[in-house]
């Protein structure tokens, strides 16, 4: 066979690499595109609308620690207290490190390592890990209180300005690679799913863990501040003192003592930045993190295995037993929602430890059964029907088989919404029980009148949630925490049915008292309970309608 | 007259200016291996989901085994098994799981469900991979399991998008068998695939979409002896296809890529 011999002509092999702010730019347009495009369909700009409305209110959060700390430097360095500088900062290395994590559902699903497969040099990959985690929300909002400090420097002791702004440069870059190389490391762990999804559902019970650190400090307070008192000396060895006594000092010509905790706070830039590069050079060299290398093996076929064909749930129709069996597996699946199923009655009890009862708290005589019952079954239902808004975001691709199969819809929503009535009847079992040891049962008339007005929520609250999870449906895939949040506009109706129908219920119950009749709120609300029962069943059919409309965008919106 | 198990008349969709389907007429009777070919973007994936009734048409009718979809779909859905172009899993199931829920949702009792998914989980190859989640499953793994679902209630239409991509040669030769099987039942197949070589081994029949119109429909030998200048050469289906869609302005020309060839 002759040699074929191809010579290389103009087009082959001779792409010159972009430079260092070239590419930059292009991943920075990348990135403004792809949120650009994400918001072209008219579901995502009812997101836009749900995400302005809930950035309004952590706008106020953030521009109220901007004054506060603008207002807070100012007189630290009227009053000469700057050794006090390096607890703001410590405030601030906390907030960067731990609230990035609670927002990373915000975040929008874009992954920097993707761009590997294009021709990025090492540096560029860096800088575009380290302008990532800059991009984030929690760092937004630590870099503009950190403009605050510097206002409030310059307005107070202008001769510290220089000190304050070389401190925060280093403070800024010293915290986005912490939390980039916590994010790697996270990332790396979190790359197997059975992993990734007990790491999430731990987490949970962290967070919820810690509603409980004031009652047990309440209670052990004195053994816990000496715990503190002899740790506290060992804070200045925290990178948020170096940068504070290096200003503290710096303003007070101590420049040697500033000079040193300088250095201390370099050392810590140096050490994270070559972990971080030791990580990150891992992933540019390619490394593999997604289980799909390590597949499962094959389970071993025994022999004949007898296999019980009774059907538990035979005393439904066959496809609404399907739908809740279904459902009952993927919550057994889901990590993050089953935790989610401990952290009610975790709460409760919690409750119950901090304002009910005779013990301490902010309720010296503690809140009664009558008022402490209500109050919680409240609670129980905001936070149980609150998947309900958004209840095919797991569905994925199998949404597409409710629209194949020889089902009404109205059997698809009866199925899930059953799991969740379900749900809320076994939270609801626990707590009272809970309640009932902790705290004692409320009054007869105010347990109907609680009951009755449950089922009057939860009915009427599933009426709602179903039409929201049709026209507004959101994708989210199990144990991922980045993106994983409901449309806006769910979000929205949420808070607004829960506002509105908690305000009615608050009403009536009040009733009972206002009028002097004890059963009346329980028969108001029995009353309310059949037509919201009436209610979700007529509305039945309209939404199995309505799905048939909308199948596309409930299609588009979970196959994506 | 021969029995017409999928007819469309005037099937139109659009999509604000776009007109992704343009007025098609399609008519396949019962027992057909039906392939439906087009160029990427032609109206393939568009037809087959209003078809199935995963789009709605902005205007026409489809009519399968004589029901109007739109008067009847749930009769007709009982009727039809489908393969969509996502495949359509719920993958946070196992393949039994699945195939239960699919089962169920197709009106089987649970004892008909449990022995045809074991029947047919056994046959794709999977039965060894039972315990693990379908988000698990390779490509193919995923294929596979999609078409035992498509047809663990024995469906008289067969809708299959891309049926045999990703899947082993081995499980593939077995699924044509299987289908050729089926068809000789009298269950009609309606097929769209990129691969030619497997239409033309498999189907009897054939339709070409090009830019949302019908451009060719009927046998493979009767499209055949369309093409012009056929008489005395034997056309494979490639040839027809490219005959009927890929001559003129729709056919790249490698030559104006000058920098590479």
């Amino acid at each position: 066979m002759a040699d074929v011999t191809v010579a290389p002509r103009e087009g082959y092999g001779n792409a010159t690499l972009p430079s260092l702010k070239e590419q930059l730019k292009l991943v920075a347009w990348l990135r403004w595109r792809s949120l650009r495009n994400g918001l072209r369909s008219n579901n995502r700009r009812m997101d836009l609308l749900g995400m302005l409305v809930s950035g309004l209110f952590s706008s106020v959060l953030v521009i109220g620690i901007t004054i506060a700390l603008f207002v807070g430097t100012k007189y630290i360095f009227e009053e000469h207290h700057e050794k006090y500088l390096g607890l703001i900062f410590l405030g601030l290395l906390v907030w960067w490190q731990l609230f990035p994590i609670m927002l990373a559902g915000f975040a929008p699903q874009f992954s920097f390592k993707t761009l590997l497969r294009f021709p990025l040099n090492f540096s560029t990959f860096y800088l575009v890990g380290l302008a990532y985690g800059l991009a984030d929300a929690a760092a937004l909002a630590a870099l503009i209180w950190m403009g605050a400090m510097i206002a409030g420097t310059l307005a107070s002791e202008p001769a510290a300005v220089p000190a304050m702004l070389l401190v925060c440069a280093l403070f800024a870059v010293l915290n986005v690679t912490i939390e980039r190389l916590m994010g790697a490391w996270l990332e790396k762990l979190l790359a197997k799913r059975r992993s990734r999804e007990a790491i999430f559902g731990i987490f949970i019970l962290c967070m919820v863990s810690l509603q409980f650190l004031n009652p047990i400090l309440q209670r052990h307070g004195n053994e816990a501040k000496q715990v503190i008192q002899t740790a506290l000396p060992y804070l200045w060895l925290l990178p948020s003192s170096f940068a504070g006594d290096f200003v503290a000092r710096s303003s007070e010509g101590q420049w040697s003592g500033a000079l040193l905790h300088l250095g201390g706070l370099l050392a810590y830039v140096l050490v994270f930045s070559v972990l971080l590069c030791r990580r990150y050079a891992k992933l540019y060299a390619g490394e593999e993190l997604s289980e799909g290398a390590s597949p499962e093996p094959r389970t071993k076929r025994t022999g004949i295995v007898e296999v019980d064909d009774s059907d538990t749930l035979g005393f439904l129709p066959p496809r609404v037993g399907a739908v809740f069996r279904k459902e009952a597996r993927y919550l057994k699946r889901n990590s993050f929602l089953f935790f989610s199923l401990v952290i009610p009655p975790l709460m409760v009890f919690f409750f119950s430890m901090q304002l009910a009862g005779a013990r301490s708290g902010p309720f010296k005589r503690g809140i009664p059964p009558d008022m402490f019952f209500p109050g919680m079954m409240a609670y129980l239902v905001l936070i149980l029907l609150a998947p309900s808004y958004n209840s095919f975001a797991h569905e994925s691709r199998g949404i597409q088989t409710y629209f194949m199969s020889p089902v009404r819809f109205r059997e698809v929503l009866l199925g899930k919404n059953l799991m969740t009535v379900v749900i809320v009847f076994a939270e609801l079992l626990v707590c009272i029980t809970l309640v009932g040891t902790r705290v004692g049962f409320p009054s007869a008339p105010i347990l109907a009148a609680t009951l009755t007005a449950m089922v009057f929520s939860v009915m009427g609250q599933l009426t709602i949630a179903n039409w929201a999870s049709i026209s507004f449906p959101k994708k989210m895939e199990f144990g991922k925490m980045q993106g994983q949040r409901n449309s806006g506009m769910s979000v929205f109706l949420m808070f607004g049915v829960q506002i509105v129908l908690g305000g009615i219920s608050a009403l009536i119950l009040f009733s009972g008292r206002w009028t002097g009749s004890a059963w009346l709120p329980a028969q108001v609300f029995a009353v309310l309970a059949a037509a919201a029962f009436g209610g979700y069943f007529a509305s039945l059919d309209a939404l199995t309608e309505l799905a048939e409309k909308k199948k596309e965008v409930l299609i588009e919106a979970l196959c994506r | 007259m021969p029995d017409i198990a999928i007819a469309t008349d005037k099937l139109t969709r659009k999509f604000g200016e776009l007109t992704a389907v343009d007025g098609v007429d399609l008519q396949v009777e019962s027992g057909q291996f039906f392939g439906f070919l087009g160029p990427n973007g032609a109206g393939k994936s568009t037809t087959i989901k209003m078809l199935t009734g995963l789009l709605v048409p902005t205007t026409g009718r489809v009519s399968l085994l004589g029901m109007d979809f739109a008067q009847h779909p749930v009769e007709v859905k009982r009727q039809i098994g489908v393969v969509p172009e996502g495949m359509g899993l719920f993958e946070r199931l196992t393949a039994p799981e699945y195939l239960e829920f699919v089962g169920r949702m197709y009106g089987l009792d649970k004892p008909t469900t449990r022995k045809r998914s074991d029947e047919l989980l056994e046959f794709m190859q999977l039965a060894d991979r039972s315990k693990t989640l379908i988000a698990d499953y390779s490509h193919g793994m995923q294929k596979k399991l999609a078409l035992a679902a498509a047809v663990i209630h024995g469906p008289r239409i067969l809708f299959l998008d891309e049926p045999f991509e990703g899947v082993d040669a081995l499980a593939a030769g077995a699924l044509k068998e299987l289908l050729g099987r089926m068809t000789e039942r009298g269950v009609t197949i309606f097929l769209t695939s990129h691969v030619l070589e497997i239409v033309e081994r498999l189907c009897s029949h054939v339709a070409i979409i090009r830019r949302g119109r019908l451009v060719a429909q009927g046998s493979i030998d009767q499209l055949r002896a369309g093409v012009p200048g056929a008489e005395g050469r034997t056309l494979t289906l490639e040839d027809i296809f490219l005959s009927v869609v890929g001559e003129g302005a729709d056919r790249p020309q490698v030559e104006e890529l000058t920098w590479l060839t």
